[in-house]
């Protein structure tokens, strides 16, 4: 998000400088620029065109009809000259795989989102008082965050096992039923029930992500001015009072925007379902994703594949907008 | 109550908090550090564990519960040797070519976009509206790009090369890059840059010589992030190559299904992957976070 502080001036006030600058300015600004157009904008808007389109490996089926037929068609390179159909988009609506990964993928936004904030919110408030040992403290609750999140699906995947024989967390379960002598013993069979699966996916999502809301939101506690606690101690509230009027709404646009960017990760959820479930059982634990990598890398489906990943362009969109607004009316994401 | 003796109170709430209070702060921190560490821990302990103690176990404690064997890491470096090699130093290449790139293109466009005025007539965007199209592109949801890049780095023949991994996660990263760098080089002063170019300095010697230097934190806040994204990134890796290119999350995710799912060689394999990310991280912890404060308590 762009900050709104002022920019120092343009140091343009150096005559001998003014041609020199129109020139370097464009020389610094360009190659990112450049690279962005190429590499972003142009797949872009090409994918919403080739969405348009019944391009699948191998030519079109189309052309594929034509050529049997004897007739030469302009099928041509990096699909152009495909015929533009829209059945793609109308195929969206009758898909009911594609509906279960859209729910599926709201359901880690929404869910990872309020776990991980709130969870997040409450290490931060933690690392933020004195205490002994705090810098090493920071230091551990950071690493979840360098595993590979794919090695971190492989640990999560290990503590899942429902069986007690490997998984330790299989095991604990065992011990506590057998001490608070259950008839049953507690058996949570983590990636094989429709319920259960997607809890896991969010846990290790959770497990992994947690340190970075951490790590920002302390980093704002940090910033605010310790004279405001004095203040407030002085009028008398006590540390709930604090927390819920002074701490909270300071964080507020900062929090929005991290929970902005966790989501926004969110939706690009894959490499944790391919390790642990593949998606399943049946479509359970598919992210959007992964439906689109499949339908583009195993079925060839690319004119497919396209219209669906403009479907999850359009909630990532939507969900952003919201929090952009949000943000403005509550005074912004900028303010400090 | 006298203001001297509010004072005295106030300090004295300030410096101490009741022990129950204490005992529930330590608690959560051991608890949460136990979350953290259990995990690494049982990673460390599987890959020296035998097979048997892996699926008849669990066994949790070394030389009590089971016998440590080195099998696992021998195998990794031993008959292993070729492909970990290649598979780290695919990972290393494409990480550090993308983090160099995006590090140079990140502080050049964030300098532009923080030292001058850009209009951009025909879409009426000033420095903001740049600011914010570029940050925008790192939301993109990455599968919009599967099926284009499938087609251009066919066309162009970069599956499988290391050109093709460095410059797709050049583009994922340079957005981040532009931000941070811009922000970094708001807070800067101009008028060390101002005086040297009094001297005579241009106006990219004044950059090289006295911007670069002082934005060091930024630039190592940056490039921990390019490193840590490019090295951790499976979607693309596992796209856009198919052998000579394959990276260290790939090839751990390909376990899965070769010989059967051996937890001790993937625990190993693991390990050596959360290596070079845990050096950076531990080295440059101050760095990143004093990079980000700068970023996100004022962006």
């Amino acid at each position: 998000m762009p900050s709104e502080s002022a920019h120092p001036s343009d140091a343009s006030g150096v005559p001998r400088g003014l041609a020199e600058d129109r020139v370097m300015k464009r020389v610094f600004l360009s190659p990112a620029v450049v690279i962005l157009l190429a590499l972003s904008i142009f797949p872009l808007l090409w994918s919403l065109g080739i969405s348009f389109t019944d391009m699948q490996r191998g030519g079109s089926t189309i052309a594929r009809q034509a050529a049997a037929e004897g007739i030469e068609s302009g099928v041509g390179f990096l699909g152009l000259g495909f015929e533009l159909t829209g059945r793609n988009y109308a195929r969206l609506l009758g898909d009911t795989r594609l509906h279960s990964t859209v729910r599926n993928t709201m359901i880690y936004v929404f869910f990872g989102v309020c776990i991980q904030y709130s969870i997040g919110l409450g290490l931060a408030t933690v690392l933020n008082q004195p205490f002994r040992g705090r810098n090493i403290v920071r230091v551990i609750f950071l690493m979840p965050m360098m595993m590979t999140p794919v090695a971190a699906a492989y640990t999560g995947r290990m503590f899942f096992d429902s069986n007690p024989l490997r998984s330790p967390l299989a095991h604990f379960f065992r011990e506590l039923s057998k001490a608070l002598q259950l008839e049953n013993n507690i058996s949570i069979p983590w990636f094989t029930d429709l319920g259960w699966a997607p809890v896991a996916i969010l846990i290790i999502d959770a497990w992994q992500w947690i340190p970075f809301m951490t790590l920002i939101l302390l980093a704002g506690m940090q910033a605010i001015p310790e004279d405001i606690y004095e203040a407030a101690r002085v009028d008398g509230a006590n540390a709930a009072q604090i927390f819920a009027r002074i701490t909270l709404p300071i964080l507020l646009p900062i929090s929005l925007t991290v929970i902005l960017i966790r989501g926004l990760e969110i939706f690009k959820i894959i490499d944790v379902i391919v390790v642990t479930t593949g998606g399943g059982p049946g479509s359970a634990t598919e992210s959007l994703t992964l439906y689109i990598f499949e339908q583009a890398l195993s079925n060839g489906n690319y004119g497919y594949a396209s219209a669906i990943a403009y479907v999850l362009l359009v909630l990532v969109i939507i969900f952003a907008m919201l929090f952009l607004a949000a943000g403005r009316r509550l005074g912004g994401l900028r303010a400090s | 109550m006298t203001k001297k003796a509010k004072a005295k109170r106030r300090n004295w709430r300030s410096s101490r908090r009741p022990l129950w209070q204490s005992a529930l702060l330590y608690a959560i921190v051991i608890f949460w550090c136990f979350i953290v560490l259990f995990p690494f821990y049982w990673l460390g302990t599987t890959s020296v564990k035998r097979p048997i103690d892996v699926s008849r176990g669990p066994k949790y404690i070394p030389y009590r519960d089971f016998q440590p064997i080195p099998d696992h890491w021998e195998e990794m470096f031993g008959s292993q040797r070729e492909s970990t090699e290649r598979h780290f130093r695919n990972s290393l290449v494409s990480a550090i070519g993308s983090t160099i790139l995006s590090v140079i293109i990140g502080a050049m466009a964030g300098y532009g976009l923080s030292r001058f005025r850009y209009f951009w007539g025909r879409l009426g965007w000033d420095n903001d509206n740049i600011a914010f199209w570029i940050i925008s592109q790192r939301f993109l949801p990455p599968a919009i790009f599967i099926v284009p890049f499938l087609l251009l780095y066919n066309f162009f023949g970069l599956v499988d090369t290391y050109a093709g991994l460095i410059l797709a996660y050049t583009m994922f990263n340079i957005p981040f890059a532009v931000w941070i760098m811009r922000d970094f080089f708001d807070g800067l002063p101009v008028d060390l840059e101002e005086s040297a170019r009094v001297d005579g300095a241009t106006r990219w010697q004044a950059f090289l010589r006295i911007v670069l230097p002082l934005s060091a934190p930024g630039l190592v806040a940056v490039a921990i992030f390019s490193f840590i994204f490019a090295w951790n990134e499976y979607l693309f890796a596992l796209m856009l190559t198919n052998y000579q290119a394959i990276t260290m999350p790939v090839l751990i995710a390909g376990q899965n299904n070769t010989r059967g799912i051996e937890w001790w060689f993937i625990s190993a394999l693991t390990l050596m992957a959360v290596v070079p990310v845990i050096i950076m991280g531990l080295l440059l912890e101050r760095f990143i976070t004093r990079g980000l404060t700068a970023g996100a308590v004022k962006g």
